[in-house]
């Protein structure tokens, strides 16, 4: 790969990601799935001031463990 | 093989038992999309209700429908433009009724912070068909942008099943916001290269 190529890979990544044009089961999805899964379950719910939610959540659990 | 890839084919499995059960039953695809709807009005209920649990698989029975409806009319030979019309409206009802619930669950618990997010979600959720159902009256395709129908249907399932809704709505609010901006500079660009291509 080119130097300029990789120079600027960070932006067109952020740029692929803003400007979806992939289609569902490639591996671009999956990253975007597995992003967007760790979102909602790793999230300590009382940082969205999640009305319904119970529990600290995983990063929750860890920061408490670190504490 | 891609992880959704290899989900979506386990998925397909069990689906093609009661595909085949409908079709054996000659079931109207039209029918099954409107019990689909049905059915999605009462996941709205238990959604208003705080039930997610149940709303999980209200949903989960609401989406069979939706999802064997057309394969259902393909194998029956029973595909028709109005059909995808029906199916086309049918689904924005199907989304209506479930933010609707949301809307109306945030609203008795006095949270008007997520009133307004679950009522921008249902907002953007809307305009993601409409953009992409205009752009092709004047472009041949505008399959572009992250978020449309079958994502929100799985991350509601998955919010209601785990309880976490807010992250859920945050997530297809901002996702819809970039679909519906993807879809507008699409047909943006696409006019443009034809209005560059046509003769002077």
């Amino acid at each position: 790969m080119k130097p300029s190529r990789v120079a600027t890979l960070p932006l067109r990544m952020i740029w692929h990601a803003l400007f979806w044009t992939f289609e569902r089961a490639t591996w671009q999805y999956d990253l975007m799935v597995i992003a967007i899964l760790a979102f909602i379950w790793l999230t300590p719910p009382a940082w969205l001031g999640d009305p319904m939610a119970s529990g600290p959540g995983l990063i929750g659990i860890i920061a408490g463990l670190l504490r | 093989m891609t992880f959704t890839g290899a989900i979506g084919r386990a998925c397909l499995f069990p689906l093609r038992a009661i595909i085949a059960l409908c079709v054996a039953l000659r079931v109207h695809p039209n029918a099954l999309t409107l019990t689909g709807v049905v059915i999605n009005g009462a996941a709205g209920w238990a959604l208003a209700m705080g039930r997610f649990g149940l709303a999980g698989w209200i949903m989960l029975v609401a989406n069979i429908f939706d999802f064997i409806d057309g394969k259902v009319a393909d194998e029956l030979n029973l595909s028709s433009r109005f059909g995808g019309f029906w199916d086309s409206v049918m689904d924005r009802f199907s989304d209506l009724f479930i933010l609707t619930g949301l809307i109306y669950l945030y609203a008795t618990l006095e949270r008007p912070d997520y009133v307004l997010i679950a009522a921008l979600t249902l907002t953007f959720s809307v305009m993601t068909s409409y953009t992409r159902a205009r752009a092709e009256s004047i472009i041949p395709l505008c399959k572009v942008g992250f978020m449309e129908r079958p994502e929100r249907i799985v991350l509601f399932m998955i919010g209601a099943f785990t309880n976490r809704m807010a992250a859920v709505l945050w997530v297809i609010l901002v996702l819809s916001v970039l679909t519906v901006l993807d879809r507008i500079y699409f047909t943006w660009r696409e006019l443009r290269s034809d209005r560059r291509e046509l003769p002077a």
